[in-house]
């Protein structure tokens, strides 16, 4: 834990700690970037970075998320490399199973554009189901589109290996430190005020997740999105029982096995919106209904912890990726869903827009004004309501 | 005495080999007047572990084909299938305990951290896959049981006292006599299981009580206004009681000694002890050392009037070493003293679970406020924690985290680096993820790191107590489904 003052400058202030803020100051770092400092209102891991579910998959069912998701895997595959971390990512597969004949459909379509480009993906047979997923209730399976290259990565070592990487490349990250404002100078953003303390800053990087709007808000800039709760739970450990992640799309829910063991996953159950993290009995429930109609052998297992992460998500559940068109100089990545796995490409995408001026052109449709320029993102083969 | 007339043998299969017990018994009961006393091995290095009444870990078993059932639970019956886990190649010889021999560091981080796997690539996957096997300690159930959601209960209650001791009992009867619909909660088979081993004079409980024994109460919703308990027996329903007000009757309990060898099977609180003595007639041990905070005197008192010969008597503080491999073989208190059995009867402290979470709020981090207006606290619950004797060096092998595996020597690897946020050492090392959900071992944890950089314990925010910590099977939580409506 540094315990130094903070600094007066930077060049690039990273606001948020978790996957999201570091991966760009990862990617910076690689980028030759210097005097990088990260700010953090909680605790290592105590966002949604350390709350998630980890799944990871290329395929989806639009061409700017199927086109993200494919560089995210790629960066996800030279990580450990790359950070000199083992960040255990595995790719053991990622299922997604229909229940009914609507998402069948939808997930043959999905296919079709994942296909075109270029993502291992495909309909499993009856008997490849039997040989991948052995203890899957068969009855309820309609249908299971497959990515073998989509898998999961354990969060902690995923932190880990991305804060060594920081702190052994003189990237001044920074927990329990709240700020309390942005300054504005003209057309840009200048600075960031922490209580007293003022640090000037050549650019200015939100990561804050369920926080963002009120980083926006603190520069007088609008955000699109809402604010999210998610809960998840983890079971007792077990042996090996299933092997790829799924994903539920008819009931919402997704979940997988970890290596040590505990099945972690998540749903949703309708309710009023609210921002905490406490844990409500609904989602426990139905989960747990789930696991049982979905992998009976699951019944006898006790559940272990359950627990709630917040977010913030866009209006389309897409990512907003870029500079703020209202603020020179004020960055976002912000309005993310799958923003774990998505973060390797994220952190690419903004850092080489940051440090060398280049927009690519997967980032593009995720701009923060693509709401009144282009239209929101259209993307059926999100597990999210 | 009365009792043992009417007590027959029943025979059970401990790890494919016959065992007597009484009726009556709990299995855990019944393989330690055995003889049997490693019930369990620790999860990374397979440390023997046993019956504790601190650490449900060492009580957990395969139980006809059911895995991590809680043996201390379970009552003996003839036929019954018991197996002991996280083993390789069999229980009766697990090759894995060598792990015992590796140097320490070695396995710090554990299953969580792959500082020691292949990076990637296939070479990774195989590895994933045999630390997957390592990790998971038990089997998955066995397909042969029928799973199907066990219907649950909601309830309305004016009153909820969970805690079955006298302070329980007296506050339930209480609100009976009010007129008022009263529930009394118990985690044990019977009311007030400790107080009457130590022989205490006891008010019967009121009829109108509607009592709930072997439940265990977890979890405490929506600021309280919903509290879920599940039965010990995964065949009875959970149940969702909706109390107006809520009656922390919960007691405290001994926090296990911080020591080298604090572990073994033969270490066990004092509640464990005297109902093991007082309900099963099973002795801790042969041998039996009483430490504790100043009610060691009267526990070692009690313990002797049931037939243990109680060799040493001492305060806590004074205890330095638990020595044993296998189980206990002596203690070091000032001297060395040969026993095979340590019972410890302090620091008493209450579990903040249900509290933690009834009152607990935060953006960033949950943390502890005042309780609701609709909560109460009575009995030894109410009177404060007791303070945890830590030095500001323990010996490294001491374990902090039963569950997790964790010892001191892996915290003191990341405070000594100067990481002091118990959320992140929680998180580095897993201390206090396991099966109990941090208590008792964030206690020890937060007492250790206090006393290893020279502060008070109560300066750090607690991590998060998470329900349902290991009380409720999926097939129970499943039968909760139509009864909780969200929150809308």
């Amino acid at each position: 834990m540094n315990t130094l003052p903070l600094p007066k400058r930077a060049s690039v202030v990273i606001i948020g700690g978790g996957v999201q803020g570091l991966s760009v100051a990862f990617n910076l770092v690689e980028r030759g970037q210097k005097d990088i400092l990260v700010l953090d209102a909680g605790y290592w891991q105590g966002g949604a970075s350390g709350r998630n579910g980890t799944l990871i998959r290329p395929g989806f069912a639009s061409v700017p998320w199927t086109e993200l998701f494919i560089l995210t895997v790629d960066e996800w595959r030279s990580w450990s490399k790359r950070l000199g971390e083992n960040v255990m990512f595995t790719q053991r597969g990622y299922s997604v199973v229909s229940e009914a004949e609507k998402s069948e459909a939808m997930l043959l379509e999905g296919l079709k554009v994942q296909q075109s480009l270029g993502v291992n993906s495909r309909m499993l047979s009856r008997r490849e189901i039997d040989d991948l997923l052995p203890a899957i209730n068969k009855a309820r399976v309609r249908a299971v589109q497959h990515q073998p290259d989509g898998g999961v990565a354990p969060h902690h070592a995923v932190m880990k290996g991305l804060l060594a990487f920081c702190q052994r490349n003189g990237v001044d990250v920074r927990y329990r430190t709240k700020i309390s404002g942005l300054e504005r100078t003209g057309p840009r953003v200048s600075a960031v005020l922490a209580g007293d303390h003022r640090i000037e800053a050549d650019c200015i990087v939100s990561c804050a997740g369920p926080n963002n709007p009120d980083i926006a808000a603190m520069a007088a800039v609008p955000l699109n999105g809402f604010g999210m709760r998610i809960e998840a739970m983890a079971l007792e450990p077990t042996r090996p029982l299933i092997k790829p992640a799924i994903a539920l799309i008819d009931s919402l829910a997704y979940f997988h096995q970890t290596a040590r063991g505990e099945v972690v996953g998540g749903t949703e159950v309708p309710e009023r919106p609210r921002m905490s993290l406490k844990v409500d009995v609904p989602v426990m429930a139905n989960m747990a209904k789930v696991y049982l109609e979905m992998f009976p052998q699951l019944g006898e297992v006790r559940i272990l912890r359950h627990w709630a992460g917040q977010f913030h998500a866009s209006t389309d559940y897409a990512p907003l990726l870029g500079e703020h068109p209202d603020l020179k100089d004020l960055w976002f990545s912000a309005g993310w869903s799958y923003g774990f796995a998505g973060a390797p490409a994220a952190g690419r995408l903004l850092a080489e827009a940051i440090a060398k001026g280049r927009i690519d052109r997967r980032m593009k449709p995720f701009a923060l004004d693509r709401f009144e320029k282009t239209g929101p993102i259209v993307e059926g083969g999100i597990v999210l309501a | 005495m009365e009792q043992n007339s009417r007590q027959t043998d029943v025979t059970f299969l401990w790890n494919g080999r016959p065992v007597t017990g009484r009726s009556g018994d709990s299995v855990a009961a019944a393989l330690w007047r055995a003889g049997i006393t490693t019930l369990a091995r620790s999860r990374k290095v397979h440390r023997p572990l046993g019956y504790s009444g601190s650490y449900p870990t060492g009580v957990l078993a395969r139980v006809n084909g059911r895995p991590n059932v809680r043996i201390d639970q379970v009552a003996v019956e003839a036929g019954l299938v018991v197996e002991m886990q996280n083993t390789w190649p069999s229980p009766r010889f697990d090759l894995l305990r060598l792990a015992q021999a590796l140097p320490p560091k070695l396995v710090y981080g554990g299953f969580e951290h792959g500082a020691w796997m292949p990076k990637s690539g296939l070479a990774y996957r195989l590895a994933e896959r045999a630390m997957a096997n390592l990790a998971g300690v038990a089997r998955p159930a066995d397909t042969s049981l029928a799973a199907a959601a066990v219907a649950g209960e909601r309830l309305d209650v004016d009153c909820l006292v969970v805690g079955g001791g006298p302070a329980g009992i007296a506050e339930a009867n209480r609100h009976a006599e009010r007129g008022g619909t009263v529930a009394l909660v118990t985690r044990g088979d019977s009311l007030a299981r400790f107080a009457s081993s130590m022989g205490a004079a006891l008010d019967t409980l009121d009829p109108r009580v509607r009592l709930f024994t072997g439940m265990e109460l977890f979890g405490a919703y929506r600021d309280g206004a919903l509290m879920v308990g599940a039965p010990h027996d995964n065949r009875r329903g959970a149940v969702a009681f909706v109390p107006r007000e809520t009656v922390l009757a919960t007691g405290r309990r001994s926090i296990p000694p911080m020591v080298r060898g604090s572990q073994l099977p033969g270490v066990l609180d004092a509640y464990a002890a005297l109902q093991l003595a007082a309900v099963h007639r099973v002795m801790a041990g042969q041998r039996v050392a009483v430490v504790g905070t100043g009610a060691e005197m009267d526990i070692a008192k009690k313990l002797a009037v049931l037939g243990v010969d109680v060799v040493h008597r001492g305060p806590v503080a004074e205890l330095s070493e638990i020595m044993g491999r296998r189980r206990v073989t002596g203690i070091r208190a000032g001297t060395q003293i040969r026993c095979d059995a340590v019972v410890h009867a302090g620091p008493w402290r209450a579990d903040p679970s249900l509290g933690f979470q009834a009152s607990g709020e935060g953006m960033f981090q949950v943390q502890a406020h005042p309780l609701p207006q609709s909560f109460s606290i009575v009995g030894a619950a109410a009177r404060g924690d007791e303070r945890i004797h830590a030095a500001r060096h323990v010996h490294p092998d001491t374990l902090v985290c039963p569950c997790m595996d964790v010892t001191a020597g892996e915290l003191y690897c990341h405070i000594d680096a100067g990481e002091t946020d118990p959320e992140v050492l929680k998180r580095l090392t897993s201390c206090g993820m396991g099966t109990c959900q941090g208590f008792p071992c964030w206690e020890n944890m937060l007492a250790l790191l206090a006393a290893r950089i020279g502060v008070e314990p109560e300066m750090f925010a607690r991590p998060t107590h998470r329900p349902p910590r290991r009380s409720i099977t999926v097939a129970q939580a499943a039968g909760l489904a139509a009864l909780v409506e969200p929150d809308q």
